[in-house]
């Protein structure tokens, strides 16, 4: 990091807070604080909704994903548009037409007290979760890049988004995203021009296509159909479509974004707007994976992206043979990369092949190495694209993407935050411990709970190296919910004879089955959401129908 | 009070068509997606 690096980074930080801060003011009212007073336009809604789902590890994760795995990943958004035409068909109209504050607020409508209290504390334990995850993941791979203690990154990050969120509540949240996102849009542009600017005097694009293909990355569309395959089409469109819509229509986190629309038709579009371009967004963000990945054909990688591990592998004295291996073969595959490139020829690409294969196991030994002599699972595709950008990219832009990864964070975890004191406050305390008060102390309440749940994920996020293999079982609750959940929202919407204490059954049910997949078979976690929402709008239909049969 | 639900689309006239070119964009995207996965995409 250079001076320039700092004068970007902290620049645009400072602007983010400070604009949040003074977009927020005068929000002394819960429909304020919690809703804008239903003031904001579709594409400010739009933008928010796209920054709160684009996590730091989605920017600097799906780039690093596509280096080491191809451009498949793009698959799983592909359910996600037929998602927004039917929230903005069916679910936008009936929540905005019900004037509720959360999405399980619509379900006590609906069903009973119960169920709404199930599922606002089923979110609160998923998202709970997930909250200190965006804040932990983004500042372990910070941590490494800025030479900062993991605490300090945290506490950065976490004291400048709690200082937003709980003085302004969403009417920061939202403007903060509309720049957070913004700022992303640069750091994908300059990332993708970069990637292309780069490559090496006399390598065009076409031929880092080329070689990106041969190489097997640039394999966006896989028609075969297979249960365990995590990304294909039909997972794409089937699993990823009860995937967001579940988010995007269960989840608090996403609904209160569009709940706060100047109206229906500004809600709807908000979410047409996240249709049209997230599927594009993510395939530039992973075409630059894939380009970075030709670049280092050509400049030699790191055999261990992640720096501290890798200072740490180079003292050892295992560590000679096998970093004298992984330079040759590097050698060996840039040479054969080029002659390729000359000849184009099977033989060419055989040499290639064969030669990327022989790096590949050189890494594998490294990380062998890096395993064995320290006890754990060594996984560096989160620092690929990072490490690109802090050793090649010029003074200033280094700084712009650092702060786009920080943006990322910081939009993702504010709304998570603000939805979470939403959730508490409107369905536990205002619903269960104090009904009557008056509206001051409500938005008191939900300023006190936003910095609770702030606290709570920064705690998190800095115990998060403690807790070992959970932090990859809390990555998967996400998943192991959304469909019951779904479940209890299909019922609500669409069949009549379905009953609250139906419902809370199939939730749980669906939950139980979900997780029994989850330990005894191999399905790809996309289809949970299917068989989830499958199983909770069974059980909910069959016992609703057995309770009430006079309704059938 | 319900909101009024029937402010018309942005373009295409109405909602239903408004969803229907969603619809049609996506699948055009994956169209030329897969144009993009046959035409570079070939490790052997």
């Amino acid at each position: 990091m250079r001076f320039l690096d700092w004068v970007v980074l902290v620049g645009t930080l400072a602007t983010i807070v400070s604009y949040g801060l003074w977009k927020g003011r005068g929000s002394g009212t819960v429909a304020s604080y919690l809703l804008a007073n239903r003031t904001m336009p579709w594409w400010a809604m739009g933008l928010s909704i796209m920054a709160t789902q684009a996590s730091a590890i989605t920017f600097i994760g799906t780039t690093g994903q596509s280096y080491a795995d191809g451009m498949r990943f793009v698959q799983f958004y592909f359910g996600l548009p037929l998602a927004m035409v039917i929230l903005s068909a069916i679910v936008v109209p009936a929540y905005r037409n019900a004037r509720v504050y959360t999405a399980y607020e619509f379900l006590e409508r609906r069903f009973d007290g119960k169920t709404r209290t199930l599922t606002s504390i089923v979110f609160l334990v998923q998202r709970g979760l997930g909250v200190g995850m965006t804040l932990y993941a983004p500042s372990v791979v910070l941590s490494i890049l800025l030479g900062w203690p993991e605490h300090q990154t945290i506490l950065v990050m976490g004291a400048l988004v709690i200082s937003y969120t709980v003085a302004g509540g969403i009417k920061a949240v939202t403007w903060t995203d509309v720049q957070q996102m913004s700022i992303l849009f640069v750091g994908i542009i300059v990332s993708l021009t970069s990637a292309v600017v780069l490559l090496p005097h006399g390598v065009s694009v076409g031929d880092a296509l080329y070689l990106a293909g041969t190489s097997g990355k640039l394999n966006a569309v896989d028609l075969s159909f297979d249960w365990q395959s995590r990304y294909n089409l039909w997972s794409g469109l089937i699993g990823g479509m009860f995937l967001a819509l579940s988010y995007f229509g269960c989840d608090q986190s996403q609904v209160q974004r569009y709940l706060t629309g100047k109206s229906v038709r500004h809600s709807r579009i908000s979410l047409i707007f996240n249709a049209v371009l997230k599927v594009p967004m993510q395939f530039f963000i992973l075409l630059t994976g894939a380009l970075v990945f030709v670049f280092f054909l050509f400049a030699q990688p790191p055999m261990l992206f992640h720096r501290a591990e890798r200072e740490r592998v180079e003292r050892l004295p295992e560590y000679g043979e096998v970093g004298a291996r992984y330079e040759q073969a590097f050698a060996a595959r840039r040479a054969a990369a080029q002659a390729l490139l000359e000849k184009r020829d099977p033989v060419s690409q055989e040499r290639y092949l064969a030669a990327a294969q022989q790096l590949e196991a050189a890494r594998a030994d490294g990380k062998a190495l890096a395993e064995r002599t320290s006890g754990q699972q060594y996984n560096d595709t989160n620092y690929i694209f990072l490490t690109f950008v802090t050793r090649y990219l010029p003074a200033g832009l280094v700084g712009l993407i650092l702060a786009a990864v920080f943006a990322a964070a910081m939009s993702a975890s504010s709304g998570e935050l603000n939805s979470l004191a939403t959730a508490t406050v409107i369905d536990l305390y205002r619903r269960h411990v104090r009904r009557d008060a008056a509206d001051r102390h409500y938005v008191r309440v939900s300023r006190a709970a936003t910095a609770f749940w702030g606290l709570y994920a920064m705690g998190f996020a800095t115990f998060g190296h403690r807790l070992g293999s959970l932090i990859e079982a809390v990555n998967l609750v996400g998943s192991l919910f959304y469909g019951s959940m779904l479940g209890v929202f299909v019922l609500a919407f669409w069949v009549k004879r379905a009953t609250g204490t139906s419902a809370c059954l199939g939730l749980l049910t669906g939950l139980a089955t979900v997780l029994w997949i989850n330990f005894h078979s191999n399905i790809s976690f996309l289809w949970y959401n299917v068989i989830g929402c499958v199983v909770a709008v069974t059980v909910g239909t069959l016992l609703g129908q057995r309770q009430e049969p006079s309704r059938a | 009070m319900p909101e009024p639900d029937d402010e018309s689309a942005p373009v295409f006239s109405s909602w239903k068509r408004l969803y229907a070119a969603v619809v049609a964009y996506l699948f055009l995207l994956i169209l030329l997606f897969y144009c993009f996965t046959v035409t570079f995409n070939h490790p052997r």
